[in-house]
């Protein structure tokens, strides 16, 4: 069961990789957010109630609602819907996405001692959606596409974590959440600021500040 | 007793939010500096650091050897940025509420910079490394400018992905601990035999690039020169004299783990690459600069590298490192407060505008001029010490070319940073190109606008010559470990 769910959630990035609707991409960040409270919930062992508790609070309510609709809600005050035109056509960005996933498979399952001290399957796909993630943040174009990229890498992550089956202090799982939690939150106001202040919300804009000639 | 450095600004903070007098901003920031000063004096002083901790802290926030030396520096340089701050905050005429977020940031900043010195969990440390970043963006936004979005977007941005990368670092490192399941920098020394190599040495990576990140190190080091040239003077000083030394910490606890499991070979040969790469840079970009903060990132870029050659190299090397450290954060923060002064009298950032400042001001161009003495390692500077100390510990072990590529760079820096310092101190005093600006309303400067700046790089240049027995066994303690 909790492997079906896992591949999902990798074909989750794959639809993020081939589409470039931003609103459609925010659907995907609820979506995975689900996805995630939902492999806590069959895969991780329920004897310690607090830290189930814990990821439950942080897949479901943090990742499902929270993120996505602070995103909404800066995609309805700057009113842009797509990004278009990425550096790589969209179809390419779909290839190498699967490529990377299918990469993130294989490596999980080569016979190596070492790889005996994780979940093959968490591990593939958690790395493969990080990789994926920090490609199409060199890919899109718009501010707010970059922030996704950054929200996704961070599910990712967190989908690694899960794999060490190990438990990190209370504090610092918290301390994780409410800094990753923050970043967004300083991240979302910045790009409200850059709409004021710049011609629109492409990353191309922001390339003022170099080392040549004219700058001061 | 090192509850309270942590405990003070939150209070503090809260009690900000909550009040309208403006002159509790400055008093907080001050105090908070002094108490910190106070109590890492204390630390510094009372070598048998088991009666400075109590019970609820001990766990997670603890003095020993090696960190008290990075607090000690972190108190020295944040009071005299907060005495600046008490000028600058003064000259620059902000809004009531602009200045309480401000002085409610540099409490965050400061709070999580001591946190991540202190916290004696890898997992706590990156917590507050990724704080100090998120209570810096709005210190950098500060001016409100086009530029200040941009360089606060980046350093945002950058670091926060640096950071995450660093996060999967400790995922692994975890995964390579195995069968013991903690993330204590004790229990990971004590247990080191345990610890799965190549899982180690794929952490190591992860941590280096990501906490290298805030470091300055650099193919990572883009937001770098960006933030500090964009943000308030005093900031640059905290961000460049401070922050980049909380970080180098973390990256040499997890040197020290490498150490003890015998796979610093390889983590030896990732810091020197990195190390040399950040001389490079620097070399390449300050020989032709035209923004004198952003010429001192650039050497924050370059000392940074230097710092991680001299870990890499071990034995004289940390030694030499350390006490590099030390030298730079002095030296540094002196220079970008003195940059900030020119800045105010100035009203630019460009080189070629700027031209006899000595004429101009006479406190702040010698100030200036004997912060580039400094910061190139000329002989009464302890940077020289520290260089040659490192090239030493090279030649011992035979590195003849690293030396030798080091000698070539740290001459065309020290070109490059001299070349601009002497235009801008000597020569003609010149009216601003812009024309907006007279030298005529030239702004006046209280003394709280020197003095931080001169007591560092007189303490600074005192190191240079001697180098007190106490400061000695704090480093020798410090590199005890190694």
């Amino acid at each position: 069961m909790e492997n079906a769910l896992i591949v999902l959630f990798g074909l989750t990035m794959l639809y993020m990789a081939g589409t470039s609707r931003i609103k459609a991409y925010i659907k995907m960040l609820s979506v995975q957010g689900f996805l995630l409270f939902l492999i806590c919930y069959f895969g991780v062992e329920k004897n310690n109630l607090m830290n189930f508790i814990f990821l439950a609070f942080e897949t479901l309510i943090i990742k499902t609602f929270a993120i996505p609709m602070f995103l909404r809600k800066i995609l309805q005050k700057n009113l842009i819907y797509r990004d278009s035109e990425p550096h790589i056509p969209q179809f390419y960005c779909l290839v190498l996405a699967s490529t990377i996933l299918f990469i993130g498979f294989l490596i999980s399952y080569i016979d190596y001692p070492a790889f005996s001290l994780i979940n093959p399957m968490y591990f593939g796909v958690s790395i493969s959606v990080i990789i994926i993630s920090l490609f199409l943040i060199t890919v899109r174009h718009k501010v707010l596409t970059n922030v996704i990229g950054f929200i996704t890498m961070e599910n990712g992550i967190f989908l690694l974590s899960l794999s060490v089956a190990k438990e990190m202090p209370i504090v610092v799982s918290l301390g994780v959440l409410l800094d990753v939690f923050i970043a967004v939150f300083i991240l979302g106001l910045l790009i409200n600021r850059i709409s004021e202040r710049f011609e629109d919300l492409s990353v191309c804009r922001l390339s003022d500040l170099k080392d040549c000639k004219n700058n001061d | 007793m090192i509850e309270l450095i942590l405990i003070f600004p939150l209070i503090a903070g809260i009690i900000l939010l909550f009040t309208k007098t403006v002159k509790l901003n400055i008093f907080f920031v001050l105090s908070y500096a002094i108490l910190h000063l106070f109590i890492s004096l204390y630390c510094s002083f009372n070598n048998n650091y088991k009666d400075i901790t109590s019970n609820i802290f001990d766990t997670y926030f603890k003095v020993d050897n090696l960190n008290v030396l990075f607090l000690l520096i972190l108190s020295i340089i944040f009071l005299g940025v907060a005495i600046y701050n008490c000028g600058f905050v003064k000259n620059k005429e902000m809004h009531r509420h602009d200045l309480k977020y401000y002085s409610l940031a540099v409490l965050i900043f400061v709070f999580s910079m001591t946190g991540t010195i202190l916290s004696t969990n890898l997992g706590l440390s990156w917590v507050f490394i990724e704080a100090t970043t998120l209570a810096s963006a709005y210190l950098i936004y500060f001016n409100k400018t086009k530029h200040s979005i941009e360089a606060a977007w980046k350093y945002v941005f950058i670091c926060s992905i640096g950071i995450a990368l660093a996060f999967v670092g400790i995922i692994f490192l975890s995964i390579a601990t195995g069968k013991f399941d903690s993330l204590f920098f004790d229990d990971l020394y004590t247990n080191a035999s345990v610890i799965n190599p190549f899982w180690l040495k794929l952490s190591f990576v992860f941590i280096l690039v990501g906490i290298g990140t805030k470091m300055g190190l650099a193919p990572v080091h883009f937001w770098l020169p960006d933030a500090h040239s964009e943000a308030p003077s005093p900031i640059s000083a905290l961000l460049s004299a401070a922050l980049l030394n909380s970080a180098f910490l973390i990256i040499l606890k997890v040197f020290k783990l490498m150490e003890l499991t015998h796979t610093d070979h390889y983590a030896r040969i990732l810091l020197i690459t990195m190390g040399l790469l950040s001389l490079f840079v620097a070399a390449v970009f300050i020989y032709n600069i035209n923004n004198y903060k952003r010429m001192l990132a650039y050497s924050s870029i370059e000392n940074m590298g230097i710092i991680a050659i001299g870990t890499a190299v071990g034995g004289l090397g940390i030694y030499a490192a350390l006490f590099h450290m030390i030298g730079h954060s002095l030296i540094k923060s002196s220079f970008f407060l003195t940059a900030g002064n020119i800045l105010k009298i100035f009203k630019t950032k460009r080189i070629s505008a700027i031209s006899g400042v000595l004429k101009i001001d006479k406190t702040t161009g010698w100030l200036w001029i004997l912060c580039f003495i400094g910061i190139v390692g000329l002989p009464p500077s302890p940077l020289f010490i520290s260089e040659f100390l490192l090239l030493k510990a090279l030649v011992i072990k035979n590195h003849f070319i690293i030396v030798s590529v080091i000698l070539i760079l740290l001459t065309v820096i020290l070109f490059g940073i001299a070349k601009i310092a002497i235009n801008m101190s000597f020569g003609e005093e010149k009216g601003i190109t812009t024309g907006k600006n007279e030298i005529s309303d030239k702004p006046e400067l209280t003394f709280s606008l020197y003095f931080p700046q001169i007591a560092m790089i007189i303490i600074a240049l005192i190191l240079g010559i001697y180098i007190p027995p106490f400061l000695n066994s704090l480093i020798k303690n410090a590199i005890s470990g190694f």
